[in-house]
């Protein structure tokens, strides 16, 4: 469903992305992780059309996002990490704005509304600002504008930070839930959120994809923990480097 | 289609959201009224005793009322243009917003012609406070409707002509305050530089000793420039077109001005996929 090959992003002399290439199967969840600055809201920006790689491919449903960008951004709910909002808007009328960018049908406009609304635990605060609302609820309405229109695949970019754990613990079993109609590509750095929330892992680091597999395969059973893997794929990559200079 | 009036819609209640869309629209009636209530007065002092004022008979009422007034009114809209076109593009930059927008499935032309949709909407608003004023003068005095159809295009066509200019610059920008300032900077450099042209002496400037070829050229260069000086200013293809003289090249003048600014915007938008 979402596939990467060799993708390289370099701004100036940085490089973001370093031939990056992973897959996801549809209707799976995946965790993107790695520390902070490997790349994964650059890899998620350009699979979502925002900007385009230095080089190489992405394709989301077969289809490659810089070639067909409108029919690819038809097909996503992106989620971006600082959850930008029209501050003047009320919620209702955001959402029933996004629907309409979507391309939803004027008479099914209100009930697509309603049904990202009641999704997202948004129907009692319909009527509020944007501008007036709580981090939590920020990232509800931020989630809720992905969802508009039903698309295939969601790509979300650190859908739980700054929330508070009871938070936390909502939006995940909302992921979870989701996961079942959708295929879900998620960042984060919380190591015990993917292993409650996903099925697949992808660890970035320093713009190289280091490890990708299942959750499953990882044999994550006695002393092996998610940590003990994302520590040992990160370190590695490091010697390699120290051994080759 | 259905996309770009999306985006109109939302820019344009977003005016009336914030104060901007009103304090523009309070302004604009504010002004053009004393202007169209003093203008007025003096077309009636005029029409009274002309031979006072210099004139014959009794002054021609499109000429010495009408053009005037709705060229003033096309000027106004040129220092109120910045506040409206300068959110456009640069506030959604600055609120990351822009990210959104180009994520959902909108071309870069639903975008553009989105926005200028919603600022010619405001225009179309302060058009409507001329034709406020336009059908009281009207019940005093029947005017030609050619005369007013015109007129009013003129104004719509200058209002056009700046909100282009503003939506470029607002879409180079990331701050609001430079964006509107650059944009009121630009428009009144254009307005002005119609005065220029009135210093600049016909003929060539080149020194009759200087060898043929290079008097040729400074000919030239010279007759470029000041029939660029003549024809630059945005209010110099206004005055005939509010009177109701319509020239092809006054229309296209002005379609051209916002055809160039859209232009640019594109490539502005565009050029996010090249710079790092």
């Amino acid at each position: 469903m979402i596939k990467v090959e060799k993708l390289c992003k370099s701004f100036g002399s940085v490089n973001a992305l370093d031939q990056a290439s992973f897959e996801i199967s549809p209707g799976s969840i995946a965790g993107f992780l790695g520390p902070n600055g490997a790349g994964k809201s650059t890899a998620m920006r350009i699979l979502t059309g925002f900007f385009p790689a230095s080089s190489g491919q992405a394709y989301i449903d077969g289809l490659e996002v810089h070639e067909s960008p409108l029919e690819v951004k038809r097909r996503i709910g992106y989620l971006p990490e600082h959850v930008p909002l029209y501050e003047e808007m009320s919620v209702t009328a955001f959402l029933h704005h996004v629907c309409r960018v979507k391309g939803v049908p004027r008479r099914e406009l209100r009930s697509e509304t309603e049904r990202i609304m009641e999704h997202c635990g948004l129907t009692h605060m319909s009527r509020r600002l944007l501008g007036h609302l709580s981090k939590g609820y920020r990232q509800r309405v931020g989630l809720a504008q992905a969802l508009a229109g039903n698309p295939p695949v969601l790509i979300l970019d650190e859908p739980t930070v700054g929330l508070d754990p009871a938070q936390i613990v909502e939006i995940r079993a909302m992921i979870r839930q989701l996961g079942k109609e959708h295929t879900v590509l998620l960042s984060t750095h919380i190591l015990p959120e993917v292993m409650m929330t996903c099925d697949h892992v992808v660890i970035i680091n320093r713009g190289k994809i280091v490890t990708q597999s299942s959750l499953d395969q990882l044999n994550l059973s006695g002393s092996r923990s998610l940590e003990e893997v994302f520590m040992a794929a990160i370190s590695s990559e490091e010697h390699g480097e120290a051994s080759a200079s | 289609m259905s996309a770009i009036l999306s985006i109109a819609r939302r820019e344009f209640s977003a005016y009336f959201t914030t104060a901007t869309g009103y304090v523009v629209l309070g302004m604009f009636a504010a002004i053009s009224g004393m202007a169209f209530t003093l203008s007025l007065l003096g077309y009636a002092k005029m029409s009274l005793a002309p031979t006072a004022y210099g004139y014959t008979a009794t002054p021609d009422f499109a000429e010495s009322f009408l053009s005037p007034y709705l060229v003033f009114c096309g000027t106004l809209i040129m220092f109120l243009a910045p506040l409206i076109t300068m959110r456009l593009v640069a506030e959604e930059k600055h609120r990351g917003t822009m990210e959104l927008l180009h994520t959902w499935p909108l071309r870069d032309r639903d975008i553009i012609f989105g926005k200028y949709l919603a600022a010619l909407g405001v225009v179309s608003l302060m058009l409507l406070i001329i034709a406020v004023h336009l059908i009281l003068v009207g019940v005093m005095s029947p005017m030609e409707p050619a005369v007013l159809i015109f007129g009013m295009l003129t104004v719509f066509l200058m209002g056009a002509a700046f909100i282009s200019l503003g939506l470029f610059i607002s879409s180079i920008t990331r701050n609001q305050i430079t964006s509107g300032t650059i944009t009121f900077g630009l428009s009144l450099l254009l307005y002005i530089v119609g005065n220029l042209s009135e210093q600049l002496p016909e003929g060539n400037p080149a020194p009759a000793a200087w060898p043929g070829i290079l008097q040729q050229v400074v000919g030239r260069v010279y007759a470029l420039f000041r029939g660029l000086s003549l024809e630059l200013p945005v209010d110099a293809h206004a005055r005939e077109m509010a009177l109701g003289v319509v020239l092809p090249k006054d229309i296209g003048y002005y379609i051209l001005f916002s055809a160039f600014f859209l232009f640019l915007t594109f490539r502005a938008f565009e050029s996010r996929n090249w710079r790092a």
